[in-house]
């Protein structure tokens, strides 16, 4: 139960993200958190910058909504610290942070009108009545609700009551705004409409957020900048397509998106260039970059479905290319997704536009078939 | 019947023999309240004789007095135990004794009367000799007793809707600056108040209705409506009662045929709502 | 995923939440079962109260004096253990009844829809909060030799003289189904309400017929129900004093009328005592049976 990790970074390691231009707002120092001795989240360092909206992403059970429910203070951190703009909340109940959470159920109270549930928060802090009309006033125009002040919550549809599950939390001008799995509760078609609606007014408030969710699309539409969580730990942390395209990780590639994952050993290692071998592809894998490996070193080289060609034809290059049959072809209108099994028994995924209404070759069930990839296509992991 | 398609015919059948079963009775009891005739069981014309004989009936209207106090005594503080055992099977996380007090939450539900009345006017004897209190039984004897057994009513009813209660609005009250008294007033008071009222009235309900354990621990001087009704009852039919069970049952219509009307009401609301 | 921590840990301010209602079934439920239990090993005595202590202490001599004379007294007298087992069959007969009337009317109202379920629901209960005195009582006045049952059938001529129905067993019954079969129908109602009628159309599918259906769909499913509203019906038939002694004649030997002829008219309370204390030794393993259903109904684990 007593947790005993010792805080692995001191506190003011929680260093700006590389690329980034504001300092760190709100910040995780080594925060763990363990149930009756299960560790839940393990060791997080995280920083999140004034005015930004930040996604933590992860399958359930990954940790993401325990961090969260430490960010609003309805847990305790075990051990660690989280620090706003410098000073320490630890110890500070959910009642008595600036910090404001929209639940996934929105938990908007049944028994009172949306008015009501606006200014619930408001009359908590003992504002002045006339205050407290303006400020919901003024949020509910914002929200576009103005008319529905007077229904009760079970009067309105699913987006509206997301919109004053928001405002609620909005009106109170929280120093942090916490989102739980904002979109979970709307139907799929709904969900694209409130991702770009709830956004613009968050950015028209201007308020630091954090979402915790599973789906990546919501956290690739919504946020700045976006943390993958697995096993209670961070894996990698950055912007949609930092995360998309220079995945650090395995998990990180096959979370996001789908990928096609070659296993091997490094053979060349050189500075502006590094050659792989992989029992899974008959050629060398070809990177045009350089790493920070070894010769030997066993790694995987990821490469997305999109960044791969396929043709009857031969290419001229000797890297980054093999051949296969085409094993199945799932059509999705703009585009194909091809399954190429290759000679080492591998399957290979090739997305290609459907961009011509009839290709004069167009590729069908056991066609013999060439996969290959430009020599900054491919990425490599080395956990 | 057309509204319940999903009904099956022999279940249907067992409905409505099973009512007849159940409201039959009740409904002969109406009609020979009204019959003039001394003779319970033969009809002698249309009166309301024993209505007013009912109400001149002194030992009658006082034991009835005396049941509504009780009633109302007990369903009040049932209510306020029955809510927060409820809150401590439902809330609170495991703690060393919680199987004993479980256990002692549900078994009052089954315990036969006879020997909850036996056992708990012992206790008040023993009380008695060895501490001087109480020093005599009566109201509250009864009433302690009835407190005992209804609370384990009302923390049914309580903890079943406080399961339903979604966490989150209580979350969502603390999240937005309610300290955790405020949020219990605020937020889940209200929201389980009709579940406090219909465990309100089943613990008046069960406190009006008891005999048995109230003659255990009444004493000489205080005789409650049931013990009236039942030393009348055992020496045969009387109209007088059947007079007082009209009223009982049109009463208690009356209320049910209410809450169902509030219930149909809501119900029609939900209905009306868009998504 | 769902923290473990939803739920308030002890302690914290959550003991004030704990201590009254635990304070008072402590003091009010559980310790006069030990008085009880006391009381049943003292002997009975003309005196006030009528019962002999259990210890002396006198010239620094402590004196404990347990008599068993009235278990022996139980088993001895066949009075006794025939209540006892006439109260067990009463009650086991009657809870089948209260069963197979009980369920179709349960799974019914569990299969209304809307308003009609409410209103189903609320014609169950209803007659419950009517006294239950009063309904006895109406059945008095239904199944007397003058009474309406008799009168009509002397009328169409089906019998010549009246059939005897008050103060037999049959009447027990009648009295005992009829006020205990909205305790099995309410909570095996909210059991069958809960299951998922895709499991019977998967069933369906999958071949079964109506029969199959409900022996290996719904009757599993629902064991928690049924359990928990026989024990409703079952433990608290086995102590009835009331519907024995209005409906019953002196045939019907019931163990709650006999303990409450030896309270009030013996007022012998240690043999009431021990009475007491083997019919809760005898309903202990019905009543933990029901608690551990009813337990988890409340708690609502998982």
């Amino acid at each position: 139960m007593t947790e005993t990790t010792t805080i692995a970074h001191p506190a003011g390691a929680g260093q700006p993200e590389p690329g980034s231009g504001g300092a760190a707002y709100i910040e995780l120092v080594g925060v763990s958190k363990s149930f009756d001795g299960a560790l839940a989240v393990n060791n997080v360092d995280l920083s999140i910058r004034k005015g930004e909206l930040f996604a933590l992403l992860g399958a359930s059970g990954c940790g993401k909504s325990t961090l969260l429910r430490m960010l609003s203070g309805f847990e305790q951190p075990t051990s660690g610290d989280i620090l706003l703009e410098g000073q320490s909340l630890t110890g500070l109940p959910a009642n008595q942070r600036p910090f404001n959470m929209m639940f996934q159920s929105y938990a908007l109270f049944p028994h009172m009108t949306v008015e009501q549930n606006l200014a619930f928060g408001l009359k908590q802090e003992r504002m002045d009545k006339r205050e407290i009309e303006s400020r919901v006033g003024e949020m509910l125009e914002r929200v576009q609700m103005s008319e529905y002040r007077k229904r009760k919550p079970d009067q309105l549809s699913g987006g509206q009551q997301q919109r004053i599950a928001l405002a609620r939390c909005l009106v109170k001008r929280p120093k942090l705004l916490l989102l739980d799995e904002p979109m979970g509760a709307l139907d799929k078609k709904l969900r694209t409409r409130m991702q770009l609606e709830i956004a613009n007014i968050l950015e028209s408030v201007g308020v630091t957020c954090v979402m915790v969710t599973h789906d990546q699309e919501e956290a690739m539409t919504m946020a700045n900048r976006i943390a993958i969580m697995d096993g209670g730990r961070i894996l990698q942390v950055g912007t949609p397509d930092e995360i998309y395209e220079q995945p650090n990780c395995r998990y990180t590639a096959e979370f996001i998106g789908s990928v096609n994952l070659f296993d091997g050993v490094i053979v060349d290692d050189e500075v502006d260039y590094v050659n792989i071998k992989s029992p899974q592809a008959r050629n060398t894998l070809h990177i045009g970059h350089g790493i920070s490996g070894f010769a030997g070193q066993p790694v995987s080289v990821a490469v997305r479905p999109e960044k791969i060609q396929i043709s009857l034809q031969k290419p001229e290059q000797a890297f980054n290319c093999e051949a296969g049959e085409v094993d199945e072809i799932a059509y999705l209108g703009s585009h194909s997704v091809y399954h190429v099994k290759l000679g080492s028994g591998m399957d290979v995924l090739v997305t290609a536009l459907n961009d011509e209404r009839w290709a004069g070759e167009r590729l069908t069930w056991q066609d013999k078939v060439w996969v290959y990839w430009d020599e900054h296509s491919a990425v490599v992991l080395t956990s | 019947m057309a509204q319940s398609p999903g009904i099956p015919r022999f279940s249907r059948i067992c409905l409505s023999l099973g009512f007849f079963f159940l409201y039959a009775p009740m409904v002969v009891l109406i009609v020979y309240s009204f019959n003039a005739s001394e003779r319970v069981n033969i009809w002698a014309g249309f009166s309301t004789r024993w209505y007013g004989e009912l109400f001149r009936d002194d030992a009658m209207m006082s034991a009835m007095w005396m049941s509504l106090r009780l009633a109302f005594a007990t369903a009040t503080v049932s209510v306020v135990f029955g809510t927060l055992a409820a809150l401590v099977l439902t809330r609170v996380r495991n703690f060393r004794t919680k199987t004993l007090f479980g256990g002692m939450v549900t078994a009052p539900l089954v315990m036969p009367d006879v020997i909850t009345g036996l056992s708990l006017l012992l206790l008040f004897v023993g009380m008695a000799n060895t501490l001087g209190w109480p020093a005599e039984r009566g109201f509250l004897t009864i009433w302690i007793a009835h407190v005992t057994f209804c609370m384990a009513f009302v923390t049914v009813v309580m903890s079943s809707r406080l399961r339903e209660l979604d966490r989150s609005l209580e979350e969502a009250a603390m999240d937005l600056g309610a300290s955790r008294l405020g949020t219990f007033f605020q937020i889940t008071l209200p929201i389980i108040t009709p579940a406090l009222a219909s465990g309100w009235l089943l613990a008046f309900t069960l406190s009006l209705d008891d005999l048995v354990i109230a003659s255990f621990v009444a004493g000489p001087a205080s005789t409650t409506l049931p013990m009236v009704v039942f030393s009348s009852v055992r020496l045969g039919l009387s109209p007088q009662v059947n007079a007082l069970a009209a009223l009982l049952i049109l009463s208690v219509t009356a209320v049910g045929m209410l809450a169902y009307l509030m219930t149909l009401r809501d119900e029609r609301r939900r209905q009306r709502q868009p998504g | 995923m769902k923290p473990a921590g939803r739920r308030w840990r002890l302690p914290g301010q959550h003991w004030l939440l704990v201590i009254p209602p635990y304070l008072w079934l402590l003091l009010f439920f559980l310790a006069p079962f030990a008085i009880v239990f006391k009381i049943s090993l003292a002997e009975s005595t003309i005196a006030q109260p009528p019962y002999t202590a259990l210890y002396e202490y006198v010239n620094d001599v402590l004196t404990l004096r347990l008599s068993f004379s009235n278990y022996l007294f139980l088993l001895t007298d066949s009075l006794y253990f025939d209540a006892y087992v006439s109260s067990l069959r009463i009650a086991a007969i009657s809870t089948l009844i209260c069963l197979v009337i009980g369920y179709p009317i349960a799974y019914g109202i569990a299969r209304a829809q809307g308003p009609m379920q409410s209103l189903l629901l609320m014609l169950v209960v209803l007659p419950s909060w009517t006294s239950f005195l009063i309904r006895i009582y109406a059945w008095m006045g239904i199944l007397r030799n003058n009474g309406i049952i008799n009168t009509v059938l002397m009328a169409l001529g089906v019998v010549d003289e009246p059939v005897r129905m008050m103060n037999t067993e049959l009447a027990v019954y009648i009295g005992i189904v009829y006020t205990y079969l909205p305790f099995l129908v309410l909570p095996l109602y909210s059991n069958l309400v809960k299951l998922d009628n895709r499991l019977l159309e998967a069933a369906t599918d999958l071949g079964a017929g109506p029969v199959s259906r409900f022996l290996r769909i719904t009757l599993p499913l629902s064991m928690g129900g049924v359990i928990a509203g026989c024990m409703l019906v079952f433990i608290p038939v086995v102590g009835e004093f009331v519907i024995p002694e209005l409906l019953g004649g002196s045939e019907t030997l019931m163990i709650g009328k006999v303990l409450w002829g030896e309270f009030f008219n013996n007022r012998d309370w240690p043999v009431a005592s021990a009475v007491a204390t083997v019919m809760l030794v005898v309903l202990l393993i019905p009543i933990s049976l029901f608690h551990r259903y009813q337990f988890r109904e409340m708690e609502g684990e998982d």
